[in-house]
């Protein structure tokens, strides 16, 4: 009777964007007659951070400061259509809407900037809140003054919208295959976990887990830390500690308290090492691609695989509760050789399972 | 100053430690009714009788809705999508979970509104229930839905595919073939605020709907659908949520209490209890998948074989979405020439499954990574080298024939081994995403490489 | 029954096995303490009464007849923010903000209590109970350890970070 270390990884992919897009999200921008700007996006926070990524975004595209950027995502009387955020969508598709609307901006701007200066908008850039004419900075004009100049001596309200929408794939029902591609981007992550494995109770402890994502550019490496070590100790969860039912597919003992459920805790965190890795997307704004959803995919193999290593047993009920664990270190169960064939987990096969060899599911055409 | 790049502040953040964010429930608007709702106690059953006149007359009560009330009673969220609606927004006929809405009612108080509830009179007639996904489709299954027991608008297939390669000829071919089962489980969204919702009725006619939802504009469409209402009747506030997770994206509240507002002509609120939040609304779904992987003794994986069902519980919602885009992953961050992949959708008498972060993915991922290292056991290869060898490259074409522009499996699997000090093989640590060619370009490879389509713009 | 909350004294009209949290949220719109799950399991309710962290939706107000309640409101004012609050801001220990007001709470608490640096393992025990589903926990500990040590910045300067470059490590990318 010991606990035993092991050490199990995996590698994962996901996609941006909903599956098939044709998801679109709208933005509109106005400037103040002082050049503070207004942005009215539908993106909803649920906490994932995009007020601050897109304002972030924005102030950028146009070249003003962070804090000249409000950010109104209140409504949808002020705001135009956003899917939703769901589907990793929000920074990138989000973004876009947003980045898109301020480029138009960006435009009116420098025309009206061009005027006052009399200098061709292609040669004039915007940079800290002021328009700058290129090579020769001295000529400039502040954001602020040239919308002033729009509403009060140009009568226009310096504004720009944008749609962000990557047309609906059609899918092949026949074979699966598609003609476009059917997301925005493709994320990758690795996870290393480190378990210890107490094989006299079963309980399987995270000690470390080493996780690597590429986010593309990470617009706000904070949210993206956010990201990856919420969806680490979610993953955890997952691998180890959560279920609705206990019991599945029995529908017994489901709990209805907060307390009876087995939600990752403070005494649950492990400790946490994050590498951001940046290959740009080429279509997401500033080349970011997305990391929300996925940043709870790798730790259950991570950790499924670390078990393993640990005492030679799969668990491959999710989640590896202890009961399950001392279950598998018992039956210390072997494949079955059958010729090439090396066949795991038949106890759990439809064909074992089912009244009729799983007939219904397994004599499917070809 | 460059924003993008920086660890600016949270724009959000100061309301957030102040405790000066308002969420749904902080909505403060004057003479608000409470609501409550009458949920079934079986998991599968005909409702025989539904009479809520004892309950509307109840002191403090003000309305009290049931499916007769509802313009559109069955709305499909994902309609738009080619998803026929399938589940009632109050139960009519048969209710077919425990917890499945039947009527709601609005009242003075929170315990005004569960006296209602306990006082509506409602007779059932218990059906057999289904709970295992696997003998959905036996001859013996109780039939609990009415499209039958797996979704079947796949086009005009009861399942979604892939056909990609020649699986065949990768069975026949291979050295060793792994199989194994992986069953990842349902789980709670589990966010702390619970699912939220006050109505308001407006002077003018219109709603104003505080809402928890993830997604303004689609729970916008889905009332107005139900209401049959344009869209300009309607103004969602939110965009400030307490963790959603992929629950909130099923506008559980916002319909219901926009039918008591109209009836009552009063602001209605609707705060789900925890239990409520955990015993009836929907969960991550419960998946069952079976791969056999047709591998070489030298580590190529030359096909894949899948059967995945999905737990959808007792309506479709978001599954068969979920279910395809697991099918569009279900390679995982590999390149494999030849699959067949086969998905079902199954109904089962449980709550309605519906998003969770990494839907449809994150099961995939489980049963595939898993696997990986079964497989690269019984070639007696690392199971970093495997995973580095069948890398997606830049030129790959993925399971569903996209060809891939900028994949990172190497780099990040690269990155993980050198951070926790794995010592790799030179020719492996050398390896990028670059396109393949030499060894890592084995003839049944180069048969779908589609490096022009690259170059000339492709996909 | 009398109530002192954030400093201002109440009579309560509310019966007296009505939950403090709602005694708080629905009588006094004192809106911070949530009402996550109102078992007893989340933490989101917490409020300090007399100075001591109690989930306020398993207190009767009766119970605390006459206490001094603190609640996040009263902690600091967003000019004027309080070490724990200055924190949790800098290193974003709030994503969606629900379970930050009870978080805050309790890790004041624990830092009056312990009237110096506090370790990760005091932060873990005293915090243990209190569940967020978004951060996964890491800058929750990071912050209190931080406030705890009077290492936060001047929050007036927060807003202006320095960037250009990102500061995240950038490993090589393919071509
Ligand atoms: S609301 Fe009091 S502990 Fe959850
Ligand atoms: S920040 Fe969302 S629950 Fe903690």
């Amino acid at each position: 009777m010991a606990k035993h270390r092991g050490r199990g990884f995996a590698t994962i992919e996901y996609p941006t964007g909903m599956n098939q897009n044709g998801d679109p999200s709208q933005a509109w921008i106005k400037l103040k007659p002082d050049g503070r700007v207004d942005v009215f996006s539908g993106t909803v926070d649920i906490g994932q951070g995009s007020k601050t990524v897109h304002t972030q975004i924005v102030a950028d595209t146009l070249g003003v400061p962070y804090d000249w950027v409000t950010m109104d995502n209140t409504n949808t009387d002020s705001s135009a259509v956003c899917t939703g955020t769901f589907a990793s969508r929000g920074t990138f598709i989000g973004g876009n809407a947003v980045r898109l609307a301020a480029e138009r901006v960006r435009e009116r701007i420098l025309d009206i900037a061009s005027k006052e200066l009399e200098i061709d908008p292609s040669d004039l850039e915007i940079a800290d809140g002021e328009v700058l004419a290129k090579g020769s900075p001295q000529k400039k004009i502040g954001v602020a003054d040239v919308a002033g100049a729009a509403t009060y001596n140009y009568g226009e309200l310096i504004s720009g919208s944008s749609t962000a929408l990557k047309p609906f794939a059609d899918v092949d029902d026949a074979t699966g295959q598609v003609e476009i591609e059917p997301h925005s981007a493709i994320s990758y992550a690795a996870c290393v976990a480190d378990v210890e494995v107490d094989d006299e109770t079963g309980e399987v402890t995270v000690l470390k887990m080493v996780q690597v994502y590429d986010v593309g550019r990470a617009i706000n490496p904070l949210l993206v830390e956010g990201q990856i070590e919420g969806g680490a100790i979610m993953g955890l969860g997952l691998g180890l500690l959560e279920n609705s039912y206990p019991y599945y597919p029995s529908v017994d003992h489901r709990g209805g308290e907060f307390g009876a459920y087995l939600g990752p805790a403070f005494a649950d965190l492990p400790e946490l090492d994050n590498v951001i890795i940046e290959n740009p997307s080429a279509d997401g704004p500033f080349g970011a691609k997305a990391i929300g959803e996925m940043a709870n995919n790798a730790q259950p193999p991570a950790i499924a695989n670390a078990i393993h290593d640990a005492v030679g047993v799969w668990v491959t009920e999710m989640p590896a509760t202890p009961d399950r664990v001392l279950a598998a270190l018992k039956a210390k169960a072997e494949p079955r050789r059958d010729g090439k064939r090396v066949i795991f987990d038949e106890q759990l096969s439809v064909r074992t399972v089912s009244s009729n060899g799983g007939e219904g599911y397994w004599g499917v055409e070809p | 100053m460059k924003a993008v790049g920086a660890r600016l502040p949270r724009y959000d953040g100061v309301g957030h430690v102040t405790g000066r964010t308002r969420f749904v429930d902080d909505v403060r608007v004057g003479k608000t009714l409470w609501v409550k709702a009458l949920r079934s106690p079986h998991h599968h059953a005909a409702i025989t009788r539904l009479d809520v006149s004892k309950a509307a007359a109840m002191p403090g009560v003000h309305a009290i809705v049931t499916h007769e009330d509802i313009p559109r009673n069955v709305y499909g969220h994902l309609e738009a999508l080619g998803v026929p609606g399938d589940e009632p927004l109050l139960a009519a006929e048969d209710v077919r979970y425990l917890g499945q809405p039947i009527a709601a009612v609005a009242a003075e108080s929170e315990a005004a509104a569960q006296a209602a509830v306990e006082a509506i009179e409602v007779s059932y007639e218990e059906k057999p229930a289904l709970f295992d996904i696997r003998k959905a489709l036996d001859p013996d299954a109780p039939q609990i839905h009415h499209w039958g027991n797996v979704y079947p608008h796949y086009g005009s297939y009861n399942h979604r595919r892939v056909r990609k390669g020649n699986i065949d000829w990768a069975f026949e071919k291979a050295d060793v073939i792994v199989e194994g089962v992986y069953r990842p489980q349902a789980i709670e969204q589990l966010p702390l605020e619970t699912q939220v919702c006050t109505v308001v009725p407006e002077p003018d006619g219109r709603l104003t709907v505080y809402s928890c939802t993830q997604a303004m504009y689609f729970s916008m469409g889905v009332v107005a659908a139900h209401l049959q209402w344009p869209l300009n009747r309607l103004k969602f506030v939110g965009g400030t949520v307490g963790g959603g997770f992929g629950g909130k994206v099923d506008t559980a509240t916002d319909t219901i209490c926009c039918l008591l507002a109209l009836k009552a002509r009063r602001p209605v609120k609707w705060r789900w209890t925890r239990e409520e939040e955990m015993l009836c609304s929907s969960t991550r779904a419960p998946w069952h998948i079976e791969l056999a992987d047709a591998v070489t003794s030298d580590g190529w994986i030359l096909g894949r074989r899948t059967l995945t069902i999905h737990d959808a519980g007792a309506y479709a919602r978001f599954s068969p979405y979920g279910l395809t885009k697991h099918a569009f992953h279900h390679s995982g961050a590999y390149t494999i020439p030849n699959l067949r992949f086969d998905g079902f959708v199954a109904f089962t008498n449980r709550v309605p499954t519906t998003a969770m972060r990494g839907f449809g993915v994150t099961s995939v991922s489980f049963a595939v990574e898993t696997h990986l290292n079964r497989v690269a056991e019984a070639i007696g290869m690392d199971p970093w080298e495997l995973r580095l060898k069948n890398a997606n490259r830049v030129g790959d074409t993925t399971g569903n024939g996209v060809t891939l522009k900028d994949p990172s499996t190497v780099p990040v699997t690269l990155a993980a081994a050198e951070r926790v000090g794995i010592e790799l093989p030179a020719e492996y640590r050398a390896m990028t995403s670059d396109p393949r060619g030499g060894d890592l370009l084995p003839e049944h490879l180069a048969a779908q490489q589609n490096l022009s389509e690259l170059n000339g713009g492709g996909h | 029954m009398r109530l002192t909350v954030n400093g201002i004294e109440s009579e309560i009209s509310s019966p007296p096995l009505t939950p403090l949290l709602h005694v708080l949220r629905d009588e006094l719109d004192v809106t911070s303490p949530k009402a996550g799950c109102q078992q007893g399991g989340c933490g989101t309710c917490t409020v300090l009464v007399d100075g001591e962290p109690r989930r306020s939706c398993l207190t009767p107000v009766a119970a605390v007849d006459g206490a001094s309640i603190t609640t996040l409101e009263g902690v600091g004012e967003p000019e004027r923010l309080s070490p724990v609050q200055a924190a949790f801001y800098e290193k974003y220990a709030a994503q969606c903000g629900f379970c930050t007001p009870g978080m805050i709470m309790a890790a004041t608490a624990l830092i009056d209590r312990k009237g110096g640096p506090v370790e990760r393992d005091e932060v873990l025990e005293a915090l243990g109970g209190h569940y967020c589903r978004c951060t996964g926990y890491v800058k929750i500990v990071d912050a209190v350890m931080a406030a705890s040590r009077g290492e936060v910045g001047d929050v007036q300067d927060l807003p202006v970070s320095e960037a250009g470059e990102p500061s995240v490590e950038v490993h090589g990318s393919p071509a």
